[in-house]
């Protein structure tokens, strides 16, 4: 599915700001990663930084840092929850969350309330697209991906 | 009538005081709770890390500590750089919509065109060069970097105004070779301080004002000067009891290995090209480059401005890189092919 090129996967949980993508893995554990629309916005990545393992990461505090052509930012953490781990390949080669942003995760978190109730203030399915899309019109986005 | 922002000016302070502002500050901003904020600052003696940057690799700890030279890490990305009081800081704290597009390269143009109107206000040709410098006839007087946190925003430069690179390239981890009288000459050559292009550095204060007005009839505001809210003075209090401690600045620690300099010397028909590069091994880019040699290019900018243009290119889009640059630009260089820079500096990073 595809809003001025900027690919939104109905499966997946975002933030309002529809910065981040967060799925729930069968272990209780969550993954989490940039949007097609964050990616697009920030340029190529250079760097990635995700906290150690076993870090408390309050509602609000970035699970990870990245940095692109001079930028620097937070990947945002929607709840509270503790590091389990950073991507490998990620940390490795930054720009892959350029080339497809919903296959290479950035962090691996652990929800500090059960998983269902910490997705509760995130959107998801078609309400999810609705506001994925209106974001895209509202700020003119035209989503690019780097070549493989 | 026109949105006001603020116009804060904080003086010379610790870098650790500085970067905790640039949260604070950023902070309320994300949140809604302050006015966009033009500020000035400036430094006393410090060596700054990007906030990705490691100080074992990037710096030369000993010299710093032996200079009194605070080591202090930046809330923003890009390349360490040393500053103090000959180097005037400008900041922008923004809401992303305030600049009309989201597109952090856009925005880092639009702010750099602005600053550089700014400074040619005083007579002399300023100009943006991609992604984040400033230029005059080729050499940089200024760079810049940001930091985004939700829907806001901080841009900041520098402005040499009387500066001398040798301090800086003393600060970074450089062979001896590269800190040679004639290597710290080319380096002087690539720079351009303000009270060089004028004779003498205008007043702090005319220069700020002239920056100030430039912002506002570009962004279609008026500034009216303020101080820090309540909120972020609190806010700045707790940046600063994480900010200024070493945990902070040994955040990020790679080992000095993974960032060689290397060099390689490349003949051609008319000389030779030699290319010395900051290798970002794990990486596998460039993090920065230097050409130098017995060629001719004219305009002698060229050079300057591939250099920029290759910063942080990964090893394999080098030669594309060097190709985009050469297309369209009308530059002189007999003997010499654009090929031949790229062939440089991939043997260069082959060296590592």
């Amino acid at each position: 599915m595809q809003c001025n090129g900027c690919e939104f996967r109905p499966e997946l949980y975002y933030d309002s700001d529809y910065q981040i993508w967060v799925r729930p893995e069968n272990d209780g554990t969550v993954l989490v990663g940039m949007t097609d629309i964050s990616q697009t916005i920030a340029g190529k990545v250079l760097h990635v930084r995700v906290r150690r393992p076993g870090a408390i990461r309050p509602k609000g505090k970035p699970v990870a840092t990245v940095e692109t052509g001079k930028w620097a930012g937070p990947v945002p953490n929607p709840f509270d929850c503790v590091i389990e781990t950073g991507n490998k390949a990620v940390l490795d080669d930054p720009s892959l969350l350029n080339r497809d942003p919903y296959l290479h995760w950035v962090a691996r978190v652990r929800p500090s309330r059960p998983v269902a109730e910490a997705l509760q203030g995130l959107l998801t399915g078609a309400a999810a697209e609705a506001g994925f899309c209106e974001r895209v019109r509202r700020d003119d986005i035209q989503c690019k991906r780097v070549a493989s | 009538m026109l949105p006001t922002w603020r116009l804060i000016d904080t003086g010379t302070r610790r870098a650790a005081e500085n970067f905790a502002l640039n949260r604070a500050i950023l902070e309320a901003r994300k949140r809604g709770m302050t006015p966009s904020t033009l500020r000035f600052l400036q430094f006393g003696p410090s060596a700054l890390l990007g906030y990705h940057q490691s100080a074992e690799q990037e710096l030369d700890l000993d010299y710093c500590r032996a200079n009194g030279i605070e080591v202090q890490r930046r809330i923003t990305g890009g390349g360490a750089i040393y500053m103090d009081e000959s180097v005037l800081g400008w900041e922008l704290y923004l809401g992303k919509s305030d600049l009309g597009t989201p597109d952090m390269a856009a925005i880092s143009q639009r702010v750099c065109e602005t600053a550089a109107r700014g400074v040619s206000a005083f007579g002399v040709r300023a100009s943006y060069r991609p992604r984040t410098d400033i230029e005059v006839d080729g050499r940089k007087i200024a760079g810049t970097g940001g930091a985004f946190d939700g829907a806001a925003l901080l841009y900041q430069g520098t402005l040499l105004l009387d500066f001398d690179i040798e301090r800086m390239l003393r600060c970074l981890r450089l062979p001896a070779e590269m800190l040679s009288p004639q290597a710290i000459e080319g380096a002087r050559a690539r720079v351009v301080n303000l009270g060089e292009l004028l004779g003498v550095v205008p007043p702090l204060e005319k220069i700020k004002r002239r920056i100030a007005d430039e912002f506002a009839e570009t962004l279609g505001v008026s500034f009216e000067p303020g101080e820090l809210s309540p909120l972020e003075a609190r806010l700045f209090r707790e940046a600063l009891a994480e900010i200024d401690s070493p945990e902070w600045v040994e955040m990020v620690r790679k080992p000095r290995g993974g960032l060689p300099v290397v060099e390689a010397i490349h003949r051609f028909a008319g000389g030779t090209l030699r290319a010395a590069a900051a290798y970002d091994r794990a990486g596998g880019r460039i993090r920065q480059v230097c050409f130098s040699g017995d060629f001719f290019v004219n305009p002698p900018r060229a050079v300057a401005d591939l250099e920029a243009a290759l910063r942080d290119c990964a090893i394999e889009d080098v030669p594309a890189a060097v190709a985009r640059f050469f297309q369209g630009r009308p530059i002189e260089m007999p003997g010499l092919a654009p090929a031949d820079f790229a062939v440089a500096v991939t043997r260069a990073a082959q060296a590592a």
